[in-house]
């Protein structure tokens, strides 16, 4: 049954864990000043502001479930004309407002501390496909399994997005986008030729890279300091079902040379590591057609050291039964192995041994298996040559908290040095390609404490500002750690860029600075 | 402003009252499909008439489209010894020459009959909210015992006979006319199927795999979206059937069929083919029809 009011803290406590001095972690409320006039200001115009306490709770965390805060009041804006209202008013009194897409962030980056929050969900129609250039225009409060559905009547299909449901458009290419084809094709970011932006103080503007470029590489990756997106044309692709391979390691190290080996190759479409610790270590690869499926057997194969199923299940038991004291392990493991498996071949989702909504498939798995009520998922993201090191220390981290745990590595492509990747998820030192590991505890049956949780991403990140890495979730209560890994000299840089775009220092401003 | 599922958890969880949602709460059309997508396998379906059960505690007007109690008022008859039985329900149920032929399809020799009690009432009471009566339940269920097979049109009894009758095979009137191959065979790839969404998605872990096989060996479309969730009209629910346009049956028929290049609507809720009709021009029928590809269901 629902428990209700569950949330006490309603104003959440400034800098509630201060073992760290220095690390945010759920900011001050908001105190109101002027909440009112703002309101009746924006109905005076038109704009609905939703204030009533169950519309409010609605939003009262993200998807990790840590950082609780209220807003004052929401919009559910349906144009852009009604988001410049929302920002010009709020230059003029002061009052913060938060963009929230699906808010699946987990360090409270979508989470309204007081002010106005502003729900894009409501902005979700494709405008228009065009299946000859193939690129669709789309309003960016769009979750990307929406647009797949729009797409799918097509037989189009976008590039690359997150691996869960109810991401929205605006909200990923504001923190950049990881799927598992981002080795061969970069970001979700990278993937958008065009965006519609509200700045922050309420002018409507389009840019692409010849139009504003300037504009749209301070918002792609600019965790929304730089304005709403509040439509995007993004290329897509011929839609394609895709065939899928395991391999399987016992050294996490080996995996990722092999991981590594894929990606400098281009060998296949699709490529990732998902381990269940540090024991069973997979390293899938798909492919788009049979031809590349064909070209990896005859070209790459070979070369990596993966086994398969059955031979690695037949070395793990020889490993059991010579560490039997470690009986728990193997029985968390063939628990896991024979539960997780299914998901990713279930019957309705495959048509002649190819899966066909891998998106789907995927993202259903990692709500299921690695979703909660809670979530911490910190990440490290690093140059070729940093990334084994950072991952085995970060797997060392995880071993001394958890007793279970996943890695998830992947590569991302990058597109020349674009501006769009200074203070990013993006290694400032990375070449060609980066490689990114979330480290994911199972929190599911353990009632963990918020101190104990951010001691844990806090180790990890120190190892990012130790060997000088980036993170993917860098901003909310991360935020401690965005000048001691970027630099002063960046951060005060995209600082006064902030101050300059955002006069009241209004817009998600709990987020980066 | 509207809550989608998981927003009414979260705002109960913030201090919300039922009493506050309520109008989210009666905008459910317990269509199902928030459980299917629920990746926790959380029985949303019951929790939300849970809801509905917790508000009506609290209130005492109802929204117009309520039923008025009618526990009790059906007689059961006789007990049948058919060892299947047809639980028609609702518009099914008074379209008689459509349920003699549905009978006449399904029927092996005078095994399939049709239930005097189909439990509509009780459908109709538990959609609300309100309280059933364990006596009527009683005479409901032991009119079933004997049977081996239930095809029941109304989804949302699926569940509870079930539990209700736990051995007995519970089936839609789509599955249960589908498993017959030359019926199959009359799908055409430009028939859109619609798939009664309540029954479909207390047992989707079975029946997307069986839709699945639908799909590919007819090559037509169906309501069904990328996560096999089948996308309802609504307009079998109360506020469908007290208002179709209202309740907004029409506009999900219409998103239902955009993008597709149907030539031809085939439903197995008849309630759904009402919302069809007014959304296309489109031929609609009903999966009882397809041997005779008749355009009507008037009798
Ligand atoms: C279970 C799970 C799995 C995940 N898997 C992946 C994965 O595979 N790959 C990956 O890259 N990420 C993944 N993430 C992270 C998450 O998907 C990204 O943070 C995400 O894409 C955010 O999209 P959103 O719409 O939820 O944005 P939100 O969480 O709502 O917002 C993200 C940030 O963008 C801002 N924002 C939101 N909308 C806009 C807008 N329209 N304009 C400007 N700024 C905006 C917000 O203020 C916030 O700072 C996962 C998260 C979870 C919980
Ligand atoms: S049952 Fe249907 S209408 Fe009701 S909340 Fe779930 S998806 Fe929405």
């Amino acid at each position: 049954m629902i428990e209700t009011n569950v949330i006490k803290d309603k104003a959440a406590q400034a800098n509630g864990l201060w073992n760290r001095v220095g690390d945010q972690t759920n900011p001050s409320r908001w105190n109101g000043e002027k909440w009112r006039s703002f309101v009746d200001h924006l109905n005076s115009r038109g704009v609905i502001v939703h204030e009533a306490l169950p519309d409010v709770s609605v939003f009262v965390s993200d998807a990790g479930g840590l950082a609780l805060g209220m807003p004052h009041g929401i919009v559910r804006p349906f144009s852009a004309d009604e988001i410049a209202e929302v920002l010009k008013a709020a230059q003029i009194y002061a009052v913060p407002v938060t963009t929230r897409g699906g808010g699946l962030t987990t360090e409270g980056e979508s989470v309204a501390f007081g002010g106005l929050l502003l729900d894009m969900s409501s902005m979700n129609r494709v405008l228009a496909v065009d299946p000859v250039n193939l690129t669709v225009r789309t309003e960016a409060g769009i979750y990307w399994h929406q647009l797949a559905e729009t797409l799918r009547q097509d037989g189009l299909d976008y590039l690359s997005a997150p691996l869960n449901l109810t991401s929205s458009v605006g909200g990923t290419l504001g923190v950049g986008g990881i799927d598992i084809n981002s080795p061969r094709l970069g970001c979700s970011a990278d993937q958008c030729l065009a965006l519609k932006v509200v700045t922050p103080t309420g002018e409507i503007i389009e840019c692409s890279t010849t139009e504003n470029s300037a504009l749209m590489e301070r918002v792609l990756l600019g965790y929304g300091q730089f304005g709403v997106i509040v439509e995007a044309t993004l290329k897509i692709r011929l839609f394609t079902p895709i065939i899928m391979k395991y391999f399987y390691y016992s050294s996490l190290r080996t995996a990722m040379e092999d991981l590594k080996y894929i990606a400098h190759e281009d060998a296949a479409d699709y490529s990732g590591i998902l381990t269940i610790m540090d024991r069973a270590i997979n390293l899938l690869v798909a492919f788009d057609s049979d031809e590349r499926e064909k070209e990896f057997n005859l070209r790459w194969r070979r070369h990596l050291r993966g086994y398969g199923e059955a031979s690695f299940g037949l070395r793990m038991a020889g490993y059991y039964l010579l560490h039997p004291w470690k009986f728990r392990e193997a029985a968390y493991l063939i628990g896991r192995r024979l539960t997780l498996f299914p998901e990713f071949w279930k019957p309705e989702y495959m048509h002649k041994g190819k899966i066909v909504d891998r998106t789907v498939v995927f993202s259903r798995a990692v709500w299921k298996f690695w979703g909660g009520r809670k979530m911490v998922i910190p990440d490290l993201a690093a140059s070729e040559e940093k990334f084994i090191e950072a991952v085995e220390r970060g797997n060392q981290v995880c071993r001394k908290y958890f007793r279970h745990y996943t890695l998830y590595c992947v590569g991302i492509k990058l597109f020349n040095s674009r501006e769009r990747y200074e203070m990013s998820c993006i290694p400032p030192d990375a070449g060609d390609i980066a490689f990114g590991c979330e480290f994911e505890p199972m929190l599911r049956d353990t009632d963990y404490s918020r101190d104990y949780l951010q001691s844990f991403k806090n180790e990890i990140y120190d190892i990012g500002v130790d060997m000088g890495l980036s993170y993917y979730r860098f901003g909310g209560m991360m935020k401690g750690y965005i000048r001691k890994a970027f630099g002063d000299d960046l951060v005060d840089k995209h600082l006064a860029l902030k101050q300059q775009a955002d006069p009241a220092m209004i817009l998600n401003r709990d987020v980066i600075f | 402003m509207s809550f989608t599922r998981k927003a009414r958890a979260r705002a109960m969880q913030g201090g919300g009252t039922y009493e506050e949602i309520a109008p989210a709460i009666d905008s459910c059309l317990l269509c199902g499909a928030c459980e299917t997508a629920c990746p926790e396998g959380i029985e949303l379906a019951e929790l939300n008439i849970h809801q509905r059960q917790e508000l009506n505690r609290q209130r005492t007007t109802y929204p117009r489209w309520y039923p008025a109690d009618s526990n009790g008022m059906i007689d059961s008859g006789r007990r049948p010894d058919e060892q299947t039985l047809l639980l028609a329900g609702g518009l099914l149920g008074s379209k008689q020459a459509l349920c003699l032929s549905l009978l006449e399809q399904l029927g092996t020799a005078g095994k399939t009959a049709l239930a005097r009690d189909d439990g509509q009432d009780i459908a109709k009471i538990m959609e609300a909210g309100l309280p059933l009566s364990p006596e009527r339940v009683e005479r409901f269920v032991s009119s079933l015992r004997s049977a081996r097979t239930l095809i029941v049109a109304e989804g949302l009894l699926h569940r509870p006979l079930r539990a209700w009758l736990p051995g007995t095979k519970i089936l839609g009137p789509g599955e249960a006319l589908l498993s017959d191959a030359s019926l199959r065979l009359l799908l055409r790839p430009e028939d859109l199927y619609i798939i009664e969404g309540r029954g479909y998605h207390t047992d989707h872990r079975r029946l997307a795999g069986f839709y699945h096989r639908l799909r590919h060996e007819t090559g037509c479309y169906t309501n069904l979206d990328l996560q096999r969730t089948a996308f309802s009209t609504g307009a079998a629910s109360l506020q469908g059937r007290n208002n179709i346009a209202a309740a907004g049956c029409i506009e999900n028929a219409k998103r239902i069929l955009k993008g597709k290049k149907a030539g031809r609507v085939v439903v197995e809720d008849l309630a759904d083919s009402e919302a069809f009709r007014l959304a296309t021009d489109l031929p609609v029928i009903h999966i009882a029809q397809l041997r005779r590809g008749k355009l009507s269901y008037e009798d």
